[in-house]
């Protein structure tokens, strides 16, 4: 009997601390959060993570899809991919929280877009627009550069920003009784925001000056010919007085952007490269 | 050597305890979930990232063989695979204390911490998934595709290779 005793006790002190131990994590993230609610207004300025960056992220792409149509071809899908895949690992952020991703919709409207977190979209129309290879990647460049410089998570305001990082206090949990309630409004209209930024409004003229440069710099290093960006917003120029929506409203093409690439440009000699490029450009898009 | 004694009430006492752990313990092994969001898949990993094995519709009934974080590895349609917690907003019944999730890997919530934690990380799967439940509109499933196209790294270096560009 003593026997048993001593198992038994053994027993209970090997299982006892699990469970308090197990019971203290639960409450330890309340006591921390509660902190958290008193402080907010230190805080509220806190940048977005990577990964809140990427669910944003996916939200914006899920909802750019209700609008326009996924081009249903997997090999021109495939070969954007390597396009974009190839710019994008040069790029000032070639890493983000679960890769770049690119994918074509099935419109004649010309755009692209750059979802926060790396989910970039090119149109049908806009790929149709393209000449060259090279101008693919000046494209992918450009909104890789948008993603780098996180200009789609930008565009939420800063009190909706200031509002999620206070949300996420405690006491905000409380009032607005749990998660479901204020924070999933939160990310709606945080989604709302980069949604209208992208599709509808654009970015600013700043914004897209410094994709412009982050294109030149990454089509340079990846070995494109940083020509075709200046090509491609000529060629977009020329069509500026007949062309209106889409692109010309999201990224308008204008001389100042078209002067800050061509001086950038150092040497943009056409190698025999870029024929091979431009000859499997037009074997699998202009088919 | 001291002997370790023990009086007879703490013995009931530990049988008690026991025996009440063994009967509030979830079956979170061999539990049956149902998946009750729209646009879920099974997973070859405990990852986005991996091509999905198969789509898992509203109102599927998973064998729950294992839990690792946010992941249940399942069994559905003679698959094994691994599925985000996100399918199932609710917390399974039964399945809050569960000695099983002790001695596991599994953290052990209640759904009161689980709000507050919640919260405390700002935009995560689980504030996905209640967004997806308001929006059922929103094609995620198509994001999933995306997500899925994958160029191994032989085959883009392939790729920058034939088109004379930087490795």
């Amino acid at each position: 009997m003593r026997n048993h005793q001593r198992i038994l006790a053994l027993i209970m002190l090997l299982i006892l601390p699990t469970v308090w131990g197990c019971a203290a994590a639960a409450v330890l993230p309340v006591a921390g959060i509660a902190t958290t609610g008193v402080t907010k207004a230190v805080q509220a300025s806190r940048e977005i993570t990577d990964s809140e960056e990427y669910y944003l992220g996916r939200a914006v792409a899920a909802r750019i899809l209700t609008q326009y149509p996924l081009y249903q071809n997997h090999q021109i899908t495939t070969y954007v991919n390597e396009v974009g895949q190839t710019v994008a690992r040069k790029s000032s952020r070639p890493e983000t929280f679960r890769g770049y991703h690119f994918a074509v919709l099935d419109t004649d409207e010309i755009n692209a877009f750059a979802c926060p977190g790396g989910t970039i979209f090119i149109t049908r129309g806009l790929l149709n627009s393209c000449a060259t290879e090279d101008q693919l990647a000046a494209v992918l460049a450009h909104e890789v550069a948008h993603v780098a410089n996180k200009d789609g998570v930008n565009s939420i305001s800063k009190a909706r920003w200031t509002e999620v990082w206070t949300a996420m206090g405690a006491e905000a949990v409380r009032q607005y009784g749990g998660v479901a309630g204020n924070l999933i409004n939160l990310f709606e209209g945080s989604i709302d925001d980069v949604f209208k930024t992208l599709v509808v409004n654009g970015y600013s003229r700043t914004a897209e000056m410094a994709a412009d440069a982050g294109a030149v710099d990454t089509l340079t290093k990846a070995g494109y010919n940083p020509q075709a960006l200046a090509d491609l917003l000529e060629q977009m120029m020329a069509r500026g007085k007949s062309g209106s929506g889409g692109i010309f409203t999201t990224h308008p093409p204008t001389s100042d952007r078209l002067a800050q690439v061509k001086a950038m440009i150092k040497e943009a000699p056409t190698s025999s490269a870029e024929a091979k490029r431009t000859n499997r450009f037009k074997k699998i898009v202009q088919l | 050597m001291k002997r370790l004694l023990l009086p007879k009430p703490v013995v009931w006492i530990a049988l008690l305890g026991l025996a009440f752990l063994m009967v509030s313990s979830g079956a979170a092994w061999g539990e049956v979930l149902k998946v009750s969001q729209p646009d879920q898949c099974l997973y070859p990993d405990p990852d986005f990232a991996g091509q999905p094995l198969l789509p898992v519709p509203v109102g599927a009934e998973l064998n729950v063989l294992s839990q690792a974080g946010d992941w249940f590895k399942v069994e559905y349609q003679d698959k094994v695979g691994w599925i985000h917690r996100q399918a199932f907003p609710a917390p399974p019944a039964g399945s809050k204390f569960s000695l099983g999730r002790l001695i596991g890997v599994a953290p052990v919530k209640e759904t009161k911490s689980d709000e507050v934690a919640l919260a405390g990380k700002g935009f995560t799967p689980e504030v996905e998934s209640a967004y997806r439940q308001k929006h059922p509109e929103m094609k995620f499933a198509e994001v999933d595709r995306i997500e899925a196209v994958r160029i191994p790294p032989a085959q883009l270096q392939a790729f920058i290779a034939a088109g004379g560009l930087q490795p």
